[in-house]
């Protein structure tokens, strides 16, 4: 047990006690030594309730990354489900189109990036009729401030398709099949065997995936990275992780990073209880 | 019979749709990189005219690109041991003994799945760089060593081995480390399997890690590499395409392969876990 004791210490607990420790100072940028203790001026300014003069960015940060995971979690998870159930009958040669399915799972974020910066680059005309359909002023879904994030999302549902079917054929194959067949006896069948059965018995499943793909969305950073980098037009791809990556990395405030990273963690925290609590509505009402 | 045949023609239907509009992007990456250097490039390339240079020229205008997914696989085979190693020394006992304290550490361990690795970066990167161990396997290897997932994920699964093997090995004079090496760790090999794809999958898709610990060119790992070369080579969409492919082609070869393997495993963790 030693040996996971002090690696969790040494790169999990104390790190993250040194960040909140961070966040009440401000830092010297080259001794990386809290330097001066400036209380809670950092959360006021994140969570905007000194109205500073940064106006409401931080919180705005806040909720982008918000929208992003509603444009994101429900569609992967939708997306996987139903390509789980078109795969689930074992006809022949459905070996082939479930490795299909499963293919993202191979293929990082990175590359899944540089990919999709090709495929709305303004010089391929697969978007070019979405373009002009939405009057946009820009020339590339990245570049306007309505169609920027929805088109992030996009690739990131994408990337998520592999992980999400495998654990969802999963659940799907777990249901017993008499469940089917009882349920065909009392006249259920199609849609209603859907509902009555398929439904519920996937619930833990669901939950699962729920809370790993809002977990995964919420921090994600490097589609952000690779596809705008930059916090996008009039701010609209600004996700709290990149924030915290601006103000760590491009203005070296370390103080202010810790507090955002600290707030990070609360706003997850938050969430995921929300979400388990929603599954204990749903399932003992 | 005749409703049964069509609806099983509606599914292949279906089926070969879904995979088309799924491989989509991956086809386009391909079609792409065959297609010359342009910078308007079709759908389709034209198949009289496949230009298979851009594999060459990626190679003569990268010298480090094998040097990446070498470094790549470094890091996430020793990721991937090392975790499954320190996961199953910790579990061990989690699981199958009996002292003063257990119950504080299991929370110890489970509650480091609660704090995300973007709030602990600033200061893992201010220690990494104070100890001069950027652009070194160590930086990028040492922090992710141990994780409360896989502990949870192992001693949950030798929990479900039966207590009297275990009292029966000891009466047999069979000591507790004789016992995990011999007889859990053959027993759970469903779940280390699980950890140990999923801890290679992870480790290889890794890029905010490696951008901030990484600054010499040669120390890149794949992923910080290819977007590298990506702004390098703005204008060649067939170039970047074509190291792009050869940068996803470890991991595809791996998932065909291993994709049996890789779904009983994810699968048996995802629904004992």
């Amino acid at each position: 047990m030693a040996p996971a004791i002090a690696f969790l210490c040494a790169f999990t607990f104390v790190p993250f006690a040194r960040a909140i420790y961070l966040s009440f100072f401000a830092v010297n940028r080259n001794t990386f030594h809290a330097a001066r203790l400036v209380g809670l001026e950092y959360y006021r300014r994140v969570l905007d309730l000194a109205s500073s003069p940064f106006g409401d960015t931080y919180l705005r940060s806040l909720l982008t990354s918000l929208e992003f995971a509603l444009m994101v979690v429900p569609a992967t998870i939708a997306a996987a489900v139903g390509l789980a159930l078109l795969a689930r009958e074992k006809l022949p040669k459905i070996g082939a189109f479930r490795t299909i399915f499963t293919s993202t799972i191979a293929i990082s974020i990175a590359s899944a990036g540089v990919i999709w910066s090709i495929i709305f680059s303004p010089s391929v005309r697969i978007f070019r009729g979405l373009i002009e359909l939405l009057r946009l002023g820009a020339p590339s879904l990245l570049t306007d401030s309505r169609t920027a994030l929805p088109a992030v999302a996009l690739t990131t549902i994408w990337t998520g398709l592999g992980f999400n079917f495998i654990i969802a054929l999963a659940g799907l194959e777990a249901i017993p099949r008499d469940l089917y067949e009882s349920a065909a006896i009392d006249g259920a069948t199609g849609w209603r065997a859907f509902w009555r059965v398929t439904w519920p018995m996937l619930g833990p499943t669901l939950l699962f995936l729920l809370v790993m793909t809002t977990i995964s969305s919420f921090e994600a950073f490097t589609q952000f990275k690779v596809l705008v980098d930059s916090p996008g037009p009039n701010l609209s791809t600004n996700v709290f992780v990149y924030s915290i990556f601006t103000a760590f990395w491009m203005e070296n405030n370390y103080g202010l990073a810790s507090a955002m990273s600290v707030v990070l963690f609360l706003a997850l925290l938050g969430l995921i209880a929300l979400q388990f609590r929603l599954d204990r509505a749903v399932h003992y009402q | 019979m005749r409703a049964g045949c069509l609806a099983r023609a509606a599914r292949y239907a279906l089926l070969t749709l879904a995979s088309l509009v799924v491989l989509f992007p991956l086809l386009f990456c391909l079609s792409v990189s065959l297609q010359g250097d342009t910078v308007a490039p079709r759908l389709v390339p034209e198949l009289g005219k496949l230009d298979w240079r851009a594999f060459v020229e990626v190679f003569r205008k990268e010298h480090n690109m094998l040097r990446w997914i070498l470094n790549s696989f470094v890091v996430a085979a020793a990721v991937t041991l090392g975790q499954v190693a320190v996961s199953a020394l910790a579990a061990y006992p989690l699981a199958m003994l009996r002292f003063p304290g257990k119950t504080f550490f299991f929370f110890f361990f489970v509650g480091s799945l609660m704090i995300p690795w973007e709030s602990t970066i600033i200061p893992n990167y201010l220690t990494i760089a104070s100890l001069h161990w950027k652009d070194s396997y160590q930086g990028l290897i040492l922090p992710f060593l141990a994780s409360g997932f896989g502990i949870f994920l192992l001693r949950q699964s030798f929990m479900t081995l039966p207590k009297e093997l275990y009292e029966a090995a000891v009466i047999e004079g069979c000591g507790r480390a004789r016992y995990l090496a011999s007889v859990l760790l053959p027993l759970s090999r469903p779940a280390l399997a699980t950890l140990a794809v999923y801890a290679f999958l992870t480790t290889w898709n890794q890029y905010y890690w490696p951008l901030l610990v990484i600054d010499d060119p040669a120390w890149r790992t794949a992923q910080v590499g290819i977007t590298a070369f990506r702004s390098s080579e703005i204008a060649s969409f067939n170039l970047q395409m074509a190291a792009n492919l050869v940068v996803m082609a470890p991991t595809i070869v791996l998932l065909v392969v291993g994709q049996k393997q890789l779904v009983s495993g994810l699968t048996a963790g995802a629904l004992k876990g």
